[in-house]
């Protein structure tokens, strides 16, 4: 019995080494399977490890991009910051600028209406000092004209003669009140400007003057006249003026023979530093044939008051020219004269068409 | 002519014009009775008081203090009796809107003062001449002011 259990031990042994060889080639070949996988999952690695090498390489590239951006933006962002200090100063300095003129823009509104109370008083003034100025002007002229007619017979040549001065002295300053009068009311009265036919005005100030131009045998030529932008009877005014002086300062034996004329002018065309190259004029000249003056006189003129004459010589107080002058002032024009002793004169004005 | 007694009120409140006034009146050949009051007030106490007759013309000054001519005038012609009063007003401003206004106020005529007595005198003529003549009615805006130029007709 002991032999076959030994060979049954052997034969259970030998199954046992078979059974448990073939479970070392099971796990043989399990471990060269998982070898394999292994040495594949190294090769992986080993790419991914390549990989990451490249991606750091990149990483470290762009790190160094971003820090010469970084340098750039602080340079950048010191230059904003000088740039705003800049700025706030302007800003600072606009705005004393603006003060000064807020404070300006006062003070031109306190002067302008100051301006306007000093016209309202100045007009009223007028008014009331030549009426109040008149009446007592008129009773001297009245009660002499009384004396004259009452006292003839009791009166010598010589206080005849003196009554006379009087009534001459006191009609000189009664023109002059009315002269005065006209002049500030051209500057304070209003500014209608219509377009209008000049001949119209010269017609209308030959038939107010029909008087003298008869009895010097004047002529008025006014064929070649157009039309302008003015205001009425300021430029009647004006007209009167001027054609009532070519009258007055005739020529003594000749007839007056007066030219007026007028035309558009583009003021390129003038030479005169006064007039805008670009606007359009009424050129207006009158010219007459009477006594003239000195070049030199040529501005006196048209100053208030000023004669070149004594009153004895010829009346008028001489604020013609001045009121012809302040009226076309009032139309944002020149005036200008031209004349020669004995030789006449030539007034030339220039009017914006607009 | 001048067969008429005119009863002539004048208003002024200047002395001399008043003084002148009178002085011119004497010298014309009319037939006048002259009143003169100095103001407005007593203007309108004096025409409103019942016992007085109505003037035959009132030559009315503008320019006087507390009640000037032209509220008299409107006064005038307000009242039902005293609007028949012809009132010729007599002054020295010559503005024509202030004419203009008299005008449509209803005065009879206007006569600016002058500077000279003959002129005076030949003025207050002529408004006695226009007062004498029957059926007084306005006149024209172009007659309503005295002056030798426009009616040397007359």
């Amino acid at each position: 019995m002991v032999k076959i259990k030994k060979s049954d031990e052997l034969a259970i042994a030998t199954n046992k080494l078979v059974l448990q060889n073939e479970e070392k080639e099971k796990r043989a070949a399990e471990l060269i399977i998982a070898n394999k996988e292994l040495a594949f999952q190294n090769e992986e690695k080993e790419k991914r490890a390549a990989e990451l090498i490249i991606a750091n390489k990149e990483l470290l590239f762009q790190n160094e991009e971003k820090e010469k951006r970084a340098a750039e933006l602080i340079i950048a962002n010191k230059e904003l910051l000088f740039q705003n200090e800049e700025k706030e100063k302007r800003a600072a300095e606009l705005i004393i600028a603006n003060k000064e003129l807020a404070f300006q823009n006062e003070e031109k509104e306190k002067r302008a209406g100051e301006l306007i109370i000093a016209n309202k008083e100045l007009l009223a003034f007028n008014y009331v000092s030549s009426h109040d100025l008149q009446e007592p002007l008129r009773k001297i002229q009245t009660f002499v004209t009384i004396i004259l007619d009452k006292e003839n017979q009791n009166l010598s040549d010589n206080g005849k003669y003196n009554f006379q001065r009087i009534q001459q002295a006191a009609g000189r300053m009664q023109q002059l009140i009315e002269d005065l009068l006209a002049f500030s009311r051209i500057s304070t009265s209003e500014h209608k400007f219509e377009k209008t036919d000049l001949n119209i005005i010269i017609d209308e100030v030959k038939t107010e003057l029909k008087d003298t131009i008869e009895e010097k045998n004047a002529v008025i030529e006014a064929t070649e006249l157009c039309t302008a932008n003015i205001i009425f009877f300021q430029f009647r005014q004006l007209m009167y003026n001027m054609i009532s002086n070519a009258l007055k300062f005739s020529n003594p034996g000749v007839s007056p023979h007066i030219i007026i004329q007028s035309k558009i002018v583009k003021g390129d065309k003038l030479n005169n530093s006064k007039l805008s190259p670009e606007k359009n004029y009424c050129h207006i000249m009158v010219k007459d044939n009477g006594i003239g003056f000195e070049p030199h006189f040529s501005q006196r003129i048209f100053e208030v008051f000023q004669k070149l004459h004594g009153k004895e010589e010829y009346a008028g107080t001489g604020i013609g020219l001045a009121i012809v002058k302040k009226i076309v002032d009032n139309h944002n024009g020149i005036i200008s004269a031209t004349s020669e002793l004995k030789n006449g004169a030539v007034f030339d004005i220039y009017i914006p068409v607009n | 002519m001048s067969s008429k007694h005119l009863k002539i009120l004048l208003c002024d409140d200047d002395s001399d014009d008043c003084y002148f006034f009178s002085e011119a009146l004497d010298t014309l050949p009319n037939s006048t009775q002259l009143t003169t009051v100095h103001n407005g007030e007593q203007l309108m106490q004096l025409l409103t008081k019942e016992t007085n007759e109505l003037p035959d013309v009132l030559f009315l000054d503008l320019n006087m203090p507390r009640k000037n001519g032209f509220e008299c005038l409107l006064e005038l012609k307000l009242n039902e009796t005293l609007k028949q009063l012809p009132v010729i007003i007599f002054s020295t401003s010559f503005e024509q809107e202030v004419v203009n206004q008299l005008h449509k106020n209803g005065a009879q005529y206007y006569i600016r003062k002058p500077t000279e007595f003959s002129q005076l005198q030949k003025l207050i003529q002529l408004a006695l001449n226009l007062m004498e003549q029957e059926n007084i009615s306005q006149p024209t805006r172009e007659n309503f002011v005295l002056t030798m130029e426009n009616n040397r007709e007359n």
